[in-house]
């Protein structure tokens, strides 16, 4: 989830090619952002998820391997092996590429350059989502079995500590507020949001390291959130609910009326829900956009525009805030993640 | 013998062949009665009644077919001079009953272990001390039997070939039961020990950091890899009373298949080998021609799977003496030894261990 629209993919160049990881498929379809036309496909291994751009490489994340897949400027596939199953989650720190394998206990940590796996951290089992400090020195990573956020030193390449969110936790999402210095975990199982201090001494076990600032309660099943200079937008799946909280987790608004809200995106000073259980987009402001079909995961790509992944339709999308949809385009099965490159 | 008789049939002293003629009848009738025969409306229970002798029980134990390690009771009754038997069983029930001059395994001393740098191994010297302390000789033919197939008697024979013993390692199907020759019983037989010098067969293990080398290629284009723990705990299942409450982390070795170790065992016998074959080969899709890996928490309850695979003739088996209750508690590094929790390469067994020993503890009923 991303919360500025504007700087991701920026660009207006006619050639950008949006590139899907199409998880039924186990295969990464390419599509001119422009226009929607299909380019090709590329296999990739099995249940890719997610994609990212390293180096001027695609990286896909393929979940049912152990190992990640990169693709060339010049088209050649590479497998990186990561000897542990599930890599979900892609984040960039100190020039390397981390990937956390949401099956094992561990983050691989890979040279972007040399295409290699060059070390492991251990933490927390089933780690999924992971947020970076701006200066890039440590990296925060969600344990979905552990209730734990574990805090890597990059540098180090090494577990300096973890914060402990609280037994019978889930930790879903995990993101930084832009300053780096407010940190914020999203605790599925029991449907609230923590803040703890990223810049907290952890240098100790999880028991010694007491960084968490606050909790608030949010609506049910709740999966990602937003974090802002001032706010903090947590969507409730279960209960279509989006909640609007201040810095320090204090309650501001609850968004209502929405279907299966999954993530949200600053576009053109609004902020906009993807809903995974209607056919639309929501602002918080009450406008609404119609799209082909519900969408689970979506990419900004500039421009106020937005590639919708119509996970349960096999269709992608890209829709434009202020006048809608521009082009659907049919996928292999269950699009998820995309990238512009 | 005194001969009794009945004396309500009016033919108390009666010799005669019409007096034999008149018991027989008698017989019948008893014989008819016991069958429900002469109740009107029952049906007959005769030919239902489970009868078995030692004898069945020995015939069931027998072991067919191209299996290695495993042998009959008949095969013991045959070589009985020229084996040494051992005893893989504790002591109490060694002294109630053995075959006749077996020996007992001190067993804690053949599961020791010595740390490496490459983590822990075999402590041969200390099995070696330990077997030579029984009076086996690297030479024997040896067979181990137990109340079972179980785990004490295969750790048995591991530690054996471990050790690199020269002579024949073979297991009793069908444990003491099967057995219906000549028992002993009482405290140890004499024996004269041993110098037991051991020629460490490293090939029949690995180590920590063997397998660190190799994660991420485990039943891939590494070597097999077999966990033979209980789904429960291979899949580190929250809440289960499996999860070894040591361990720091739970799940399992990268990329290892689970095939828990009692479907090896029907009863007190091994499983049927064309059983065995299609679980290891077809559903578990191990290569019997290359290298197949097998651990569980300790070093004891993977032998099972160990001798299971090296008898339906896999080539090259070897067991990670230091188990998952090593890998799991490594206490720097763990992003070398990385475990996983969550996999669909779960194979169902339908196994279970007869022999009741060890007051109950499962995991080494021998």
């Amino acid at each position: 989830m991303t919360a500025d629209g504007h700087g991701s993919g920026a660009g207006t160049s006619a050639d950008r090619v949006l590139a899907v990881p199409c998880e039924g498929d186990d295969l990464l379809a390419l599509f001119a952002l422009d226009t929607g036309a299909r380019l090709g496909e590329v296999p990739v291994g099995s249940h890719p998820v997610h994609a990212t751009t390293c180096r001027g490489r695609t990286v896909v994340a393929t979940m049912g391997e152990r190992a990640v897949t990169a693709v060339d400027p010049d088209g050649e596939v590479t497998r990186i092996e990561t000897g542990v199953l599930g890599p979900s989650h892609f984040a960039t720190a100190n020039g390397e590429l981390y990937v956390s394998c949401s099956a094992g206990d561990a983050l691989a940590v890979i040279d972007p350059e040399g295409l290699t796996l060059v070390d492991r951290v251990a933490v927390g089992a089933e780690p999924h989502e992971i947020a970076v400090a701006p200066d890039g020195d440590r990296l925060y990573s969600g344990s979905r079995r552990e209730g734990v956020v574990d805090v890597v030193d990059t540098e180090r390449r090494e577990r300096i500590g973890a914060i402990d969110a609280g037994p019978g936790v889930r930790v879903q999402g995990v993101a930084l507020s832009p300053d780096g210095d407010r940190g914020y975990a999203v605790d599925q199982r029991g449907a609230r949001v923590i803040a703890f201090d990223p810049g907290g001494d952890v240098g100790g076990d999880a028991a010694s390291a007491e960084p968490v600032h606050t909790e608030a309660a949010v609506g049910a099943d709740p999966y990602d959130l937003v974090a802002t200079e001032d706010r903090v937008f947590v969507p409730g799946r279960g209960d279509g609910v989006v909640h609007e909280l201040g810095r320090n987790l204090e309650p501001i608004v609850v968004h209502e009326g929405f279907s299966r809200p999954v993530e949200l995106f600053e576009i053109a000073g609004d902020w906009w829900v993807l809903d995974a259980g209607a056919a639309r987009l929501r602002s918080l402001d009450g406008a609404v956009v119609e799209t082909p079909a519900p969408g689970l995961v979506a990419t900004p790509v500039g421009g106020g525009r937005l590639a919708v992944s119509h996970y349960d339709d096999d269709r992608v999308s890209l829709v434009d805030v202020e006048s809608g949809t521009v082009w659907t385009a049919d996928t292999p099965a269950y699009p998820f993640g995309s990238v512009v490159v | 013998m005194t001969r009794e008789r009945s004396t309500d049939d009016g033919e108390a002293g009666d010799d005669s062949d019409a007096s034999g003629a008149s018991e027989n009848a008698t017989r019948r009738g008893l014989l008819r009665a016991a069958a429900g025969a002469t109740v009107a409306g029952a049906a007959s229970t005769a030919g239902c009644l489970g009868v078995t002798t030692p004898a069945d029980v020995a015939a069931r134990s027998e072991v067919s077919g191209n299996v290695g390690h495993f042998v009959g009771p008949s095969w013991l009754a045959d070589n009985r001079e020229d084996t040494v038997v051992l005893d893989a069983r504790d002591a109490d029930r060694f002294r109630e009953e053995r075959v006749y001059r077996a020996r007992r395994v001190p067993f804690d001393a053949i599961t020791a272990r010595e740390s490496t740098e490459a983590g822990d191994a075999p402590d041969t010297d200390a099995i070696a001390t330990a077997f030579g302390e029984i009076g086996v000789s690297p030479e024997d033919d040896v067979l181990v039997y137990g109340a079972s197939v179980g785990s004490r008697v295969t750790r048995v024979a591991f530690a054996l070939a471990a050790v690199g013993h020269e002579g024949e390692i073979r297991v009793l199907n069908g444990g003491l039961s099967a057995w219906n020759g000549r028992l002993g019983t009482g405290s140890r037989d004499g024996v004269s020990s041993t110098d037991y010098e051991p020629d460490p067969a490293s090939s029949t293990w690995v180590t920590r950091e063997w397998l660190a080398d190799r994660v991420g290629t485990f039943n891939g284009d590494g070597p097999g890899l077999v966990d033979v723990r209980v789904p429960e705990a291979y899949l580190a299942a929250a809440g289960s009373d499996a999860l070894n409450d040591d361990h720091d982390r739970h799940g399992h070795l990268p990329g290892a298949v689970d095939v828990h170790w009692v479907g090896n065992v029907a009863g007190r016998q091994m499983t049927e080998p064309g059983r065995l074959v299609r679980l290891y080969e077809v559903e578990a899709e191990l290569d019997r021609g290359g290298t197949v890996v097998v651990y569980g928490d300790d070093n004891v309850d993977p032998t099972s799977t160990w001798l299971t695979l090296k008898a339906i003739g896999f080539e090259d088996v070897r067991l990670y003496d230091g188990g998952f209750g090593e890998w799991a508690n490594v206490d720097s590094d763990r992003g070398r030894y990385p475990v996983e929790t969550a996999t669909n390469v779960v194979i169902e067994t339908e196994g279970s261990v007869g022999g009741d020993d060890d007051g109950g503890d499962f995991s080494c009923t021998g």
